[in-house]
């Protein structure tokens, strides 16, 4: 399946990137017509992200962190690149790497206790004074935890970053270790994609704070792939919350430009502000990017002639 | 490079419509060479279920032409994804896709809605948001060219059941009323008395071409009627029909671009026919006229192409596992 992933990703960039590769790339100072940005190497961030999970699984941290770190370099914003990133770099005992990997991702999910933890981890290893001040916010999140907070797993992560500065860490307890399994696991292929068509079954209930944690399990496994992010985005849409829908549509559009999903919601999300000629250049790439016909394409034309959604 | 950057673009597309009903229509290995082998059990005999289909049992057309016509949108407007809605019409699922022909299918397997082949669950909330009943209850694809007496839906409650099937059960947009009475006649207008001798078609460029041929003379009939919705969803049918075989001339460029740009010609002859352009009508019959020479050209060119069976299966082995010895 996570094949099946990846052959969708490198169509989605054959269209994207034709021209762009057509010499082959490289050129090497040989007078070649490539630019650097075009003959640089190109990465797929969920092939990536793929490579550096399995490479984690089979203790390659280093082969894991240069594919983590292709990840982060083609999409900054993903926190689970950045996390992975973090994860490999303490099972390389590149401290100093995982301390400055987790702190982009504390960045863009401030809330995300599993973030914290691994950051003391890094900063408990590097003897670093900070590391109290992240076992500090672990002890207040836990002192605080109830309703959907996971009290168990909170309290193992502070116990962890406890020991931790204290000393206490294990060949058995490191912190790579600890990052890999329990509630900071990375999911399964399998488990993503059940995960995956679970958030649109529940997208399609209107259970949508459900739905987000699927998409959660399954953005784990496949780390930042446009389909996930597009129905992140379309489920911060239905809740509302369009700056931050755009913010996953944009993201997936960067990874995948001819996306037709992102396209169509980004355009719906256009109508729904009122930038109806927005809408319109999305629909315009719609009908440049689907030969044939593709119902993506026909749902915004209905959005756009009325003005709104045509379900309601 | 054009045609290149076309087809990566229109691959992406239809794959990318695949992957939001969860990748579910395969479980590993290469992207397989048509798109509905995404549903089909990977072991299906590619001849048999991909170069045939079953034949279709239509009784002749009935003798009132507005009776004809009808049939005829219906017929069409069976053939076109875009009738459905939500996750089926994205990934590129027709009613067709489960009643090949009119008929069944039973090499259906849609992994996530099927059960066995040949079953589907329709009340899933995968497809829908209105149907959704929370459990896994998979049935089997009925013949709809069976035993009447075999069918849950009597002919004159057709037109209700049909409308609650694309608006709830695949969450389709309301279609037009001449669509929703071409569908209901065409299923009618299915027969098992009319089923011709050999059980399967050949799919044959010619076989393609005069689906979509078809679909378009509907338009035109639609648009005589200053119908231009259900013109507009007859040329989607007829651009669909053209995809199928696109996507069997993916190793001969030049047979595809010819065909990309009858295509393109069918999506602008869609935007006059949305505009009220008062030369619609002609544009389509232009059309219809240039269709056969490109008709021509393809079928000559169609050995080298998947519509060669031994091709197909060729083709379609190379993405299945080794067999255990």
């Amino acid at each position: 399946m996570r094949i099946f992933r990846i052959v969708l990703l490198a169509g989605v960039f054959s269209a994207a990137a034709a021209g762009a590769f057509a010499s082959g790339g490289g050129g090497g100072g040989g007078g070649g017509s490539d630019m650097p940005s075009t003959s640089a190497p190109q990465y797929d961030p969920a092939a990536e992200y793929a490579k550096a999970l399995n490479a984690l699984n089979t203790k390659d941290y280093k082969a894991a962190a240069r594919a983590a770190q292709h990840v982060t370099d083609a999409v900054p914003k993903s926190v689970d690149g950045w996390k992975l990133l973090a994860t490999a770099q303490a099972g390389a005992e590149n401290w100093k790497g995982s301390q400055r990997a987790y702190e982009k991702a504390v960045k863009l999910a401030p809330d995300d206790v599993a973030l914290h933890a691994g950051l003391g981890l890094a900063l408990a290893n590097q003897k670093s004074p900070k590391a109290q001040d992240e076992l500090t916010w672990l002890k207040t999140k836990a002192s605080a935890c109830s309703g959907d907070c996971d009290a168990a797993q909170l309290q193992a992560l502070t116990t962890q970053v406890e020991q931790a500065v204290g000393g206490g860490a294990t060949p058995e307890t490191k912190p790579s270790a600890a990052l890999e399994r329990g509630s900071l696991l990375f999911a399964t292929a399998a488990g993503g994609d059940r995960a995956y068509v679970q958030a649109v079954s529940l997208i399609n209930e209107k259970r949508y704070d459900e739905a987000l944690k699927s998409l959660d399990a399954a953005r784990a496994a496949f780390g930042p792939h446009p389909d996930i992010l597009t129905y992140q985005g379309y489920t911060w849409r239905k809740m509302g919350q369009l700056d931050r829908a755009e913010g996953y549509y944009r993201q997936a559009l960067a990874i995948a430009p001819n996306h037709v999903g992102a396209t169509e919601y980004y355009g719906e999300l256009k109508v729904e502000r009122g930038d109806l000629a927005g809408a319109r250049r999305m629909l315009a790439k719609l009908d440049r990017v689907c030969a044939y016909g593709c119902a993506e394409a026909e749902t915004l034309r209905r959005w756009i002639d009325l003005g709104g959604d045509p379900g309601q | 490079m054009r045609s290149h950057w076309r087809r990566g673009a229109a691959l992406a597309a239809a794959l990318g419509a695949a992957l939001a009903v969860g990748g579910l229509a395969l479980a590993a290995g290469a992207e397989p060479p048509l798109r509905a082998m995404r549903w089909a059990p990977r072991d299906a005999d590619p001849a048999r279920a991909f170069a045939t289909q079953p034949a279709e049992c239509l009784k002749p057309p009935p003798t009132d032409p507005a009776a004809a016509l009808s049939v005829e949108i219906g017929r069409a407007a069976f053939r076109a994804p875009v009738l459905l809605g939500g996750q089926a019409a994205r990934a590129g699922l027709s009613c067709e896709a489960c009643h090949r022909g009119g008929r069944t299918n039973p090499d259906f397997l849609f992994p996530g809605a099927s059960g066995a082949p040949g079953t589907a669950d329709v009340t899933l909330s995968l497809f829908s948001s209105h149907r959704g009943d929370g459990a896994f209850n998979p049935r089997p694809i009925p013949d709809l060219s069976g035993p009447r007496m075999a069918l849950k839906v009597a002919p004159a409650d057709l037109p209700a059941f049909i409308h609650g099937l694309i608006t709830q059960e695949f969450d389709g947009p309301e279609p037009p009323p001449a669509v929703l009475a071409g569908l209901a006649a065409y299923v009618r207008a299915l027969d098992p008395a009319a089923c011709p001798a050999p059980g399967r078609t050949p799919l044959t460029v010619a076989f393609l071409m005069a689906d979509a041929r078809r679909a378009l003379a509907a338009a035109r009939g639609a648009l005589d009627q200053g119908d231009r919705p259900t013109a507009r969803l007859m040329i989607a049918s007829a651009r669909a029909r053209l995809f199928l075989i696109d996507e069997r001339f993916a190793a001969l460029p030049a047979e595809q671009a010819r065909l990309r740009t009858a295509d393109a010609g069918l999506a602008a002859l869609q935007a006059k026919v949305s505009s009220g352009a008062p030369d619609a009508a002609a544009a389509l019959d232009r059309w219809l006229a240039e269709s056969r020479p490109l008709e021509a050209r393809l079928a000559a060119r169609a050995p080298q192409s998947l519509f060669d069976p031994k091709r197909l299966a060729a083709a379609s082995n190379r993405r299945l596992p080794a067999r255990p010895s």
